[in-house]
């Protein structure tokens, strides 16, 4: 809807221009006591444009790291992250992240806090309101555009925060937890309008939750990541077109793997049941 | 009991109650006949006397200039407090330079200073000013630095991810999210700044000034006359505060709750 007021490059070279990720080698450590800890290590990862990748792993596996790593919050790591191309080093309007707290400013009205994220982008003051009013209608919140943060209920909030990381559409959008501090019911009502402005949008996402269900139900792969020091365990591929059915056996399936094999301990991978779709290859 | 409470006019009479018990005992004390009743002048003088400055216009004059000199201080030290407790924050080089220097000052009572800067300007408004700013200053220099330093990480975060510049984060981030501090370091800069116009106007007793005609009551011992003025230093003062915690409320109408 907003991208066509933009000049219009031919869809596949836009595809082939828009949200490549990859990351290579990726280390990162911490000094916790004195004592340099790895937190990340070995990351080796490609994310197609426009491409929907989960992460999932126990807490303490670099998931969030790995997020403030790519957003370009944190500049100390080994190895390279590059977005098409070029490396990532500091933050940049390219890459757009929903974290866990909504972090909407609670001194400005929800309108004000979605216009704030236009406020460095080349896009002139009068369409910056009508890109606003059609972020906000897109995650449904017609009506609170003068609402403070405070007068909004958590899911309302978080729809909110991801208008605001939408408005500048950027080419990669990561996701940390997004959708964990919601309620269950919320939560598989944000879930839905997530897949669905993914399918509008096709922007690359990535997003990180310990929710595999979740995981599984937006993802076009999903990563499952082990701790200490955090690493790509496996990566499973979830061959299902959108939008998904969420009783799909597939689903299930897949569920009931991923939830083992983050159960059982470190070095038993090789113990695992295969997925059907691997040994087809 | 909320429920009574609910009602603007009980609100306000049950208020009312203790001071007019507070009469009602001061009446008793003044009419007793004890030696002591010489300092509880009777309601009735006390009425005469606040007519009496009233109609030569000085209850006014006193009223105006106290409350302008608080003013002007609150004014004056309110914005270099916030400039200086503001600029601590961001700056920390300037906080390690300038910091303990105001902090080994700040232990100093206000009206400690005033016999050296009686020496320093003269004995004149010039000092008085000077003090009640700089006891506008403190309280709106500590909680604007307060202010500006607690702000939280993931605030800050969100600017970086959307490009702020300085300037913005500045206006759009820090600025704000300091301001509740900010506001609470002026409402006590108001308390301080009120204490020291009559603190300072008692002591040096120049000019006009609701604690020039304290002191100068003092000395002709007409306790009516004091009476008066310490009734309008108080009711003067309660309604300032109000009127400051209304624009508080109004500014901080983003808080959940406001206070």
């Amino acid at each position: 809807m907003i991208v066509e007021s933009r000049s219009k490059p031919a869809p596949e070279a836009r595809a082939a221009a828009r949200g490549a990720l990859s990351i290579n080698d990726l280390h990162k450590s911490f000094v916790i006591g004195g004592t340099l800890r790895p937190v990340l290590e070995g990351i080796n990862l490609d994310v197609k444009p426009g491409e929907f990748v989960s992460i999932v792993g126990a807490s303490g596996c670099g998931k969030s790291t790995l997020l403030r790593l790519i957003v370009g919050l944190d500049d100390q790591y080994g190895g390279e992250i590059r977005l098409d191309g070029e490396r990532v080093a500091t933050t940049s309007l390219d890459r757009g992240i929903v974290f866990q707290d909504h972090r909407l400013f609670p001194w400005m009205t929800l309108e004000q806090n979605i216009d704030l994220a236009l406020l460095n982008t080349d896009t002139p003051k009068a369409r910056r309101a009508q890109i606003v009013a059609d972020h906000i209608a897109l995650v449904n919140l017609v009506g609170f555009e003068k609402a403070y943060p405070h007068q909004l209920s958590g899911g309302m909030a978080q729809r909110a925060a991801i208008a605001r990381a939408l408005v500048t559409e950027p080419k990669l959008l990561l996701l940390d937890e997004p959708l964990g501090a919601l309620d269950a019911l919320t939560r598989v009502h944000v879930q839905n309008e997530l897949q669905r402005i993914w399918m509008t949008q096709r922007s690359t996402m990535v997003m990180v939750t310990h929710d595999v269900e979740e995981a599984l139900y937006l993802g076009d792969r999903v990563i499952v990541m082990a701790p200490s020091p955090g690493r790509i365990r496996r990566i499973v591929e979830v061959d299902l077109p959108h939008p998904r059915d969420r009783g799909a056996p597939l689903l299930h399936r897949l569920k009931d793997e991923i939830l083992s094999e983050l159960m059982a301990g470190p070095g038993e991978t090789d113990n695992l049941v295969r997925l059907p779709e691997r040994e087809k290859r | 009991m909320n429920a009574v409470l609910s009602k603007p006019w009980l609100r306000l009479a049950i208020g009312l109650v203790a001071p007019a018990l507070l009469l009602i005992w001061w009446q008793w004390q003044a009419s007793s006949g004890d030696v002591r009743s010489i300092a509880f002048a009777p309601l009735g003088s006390i009425g005469g006397a606040f007519l009496e400055l009233v109609e030569n216009g000085s209850l006014v004059s006193d009223m105006v200039s106290t409350l302008s000199r608080s003013l002007t201080g609150l004014v004056i030290g309110g914005a270099l407090g916030i400039a200086v407790g503001v600029a601590m924050a961001i700056w920390r080089p300037l906080d390690r330079l300038l910091g303990p220097l105001l902090h080994a000052i700040r232990q100093v009572p206000l009206i400690g200073w005033l016999p050296l800067l009686g020496l320093w300007f003269g004995t004149g408004q010039g000092s008085e000013l000077i003090v009640v700013s700089l006891s506008a200053f403190f309280p709106t220099m500590l909680n604007s630095y307060e202010g500006v330093a607690g702000v939280e990480q993931r605030y800050l975060d969100v600017g970086r991810i959307y490009g702020f510049g300085a300037f913005q984060r500045f206006r759009l981030i820090l600025l704000p999210a300091a301001m509740p501090l900010i506001l609470t370091g002026l409402t006590q800069a108001l308390a301080f700044a009120w204490i020291a116009s009559i603190a300072t106007e008692i002591l040096l007793g120049i000019g006009s000034g609701l604690g020039v005609t304290m002191q100068l009551a003092q000395t002709q011992q007409r306790i009516d006359i004091i009476l008066v003025t310490v009734i309008a230093t108080a009711i003067l003062g309660f309604a300032v505060n109000y009127l400051f915690r209304q624009l508080r409320i109004s500014l901080l109408r983003w808080q959940p709750a406001s206070l």
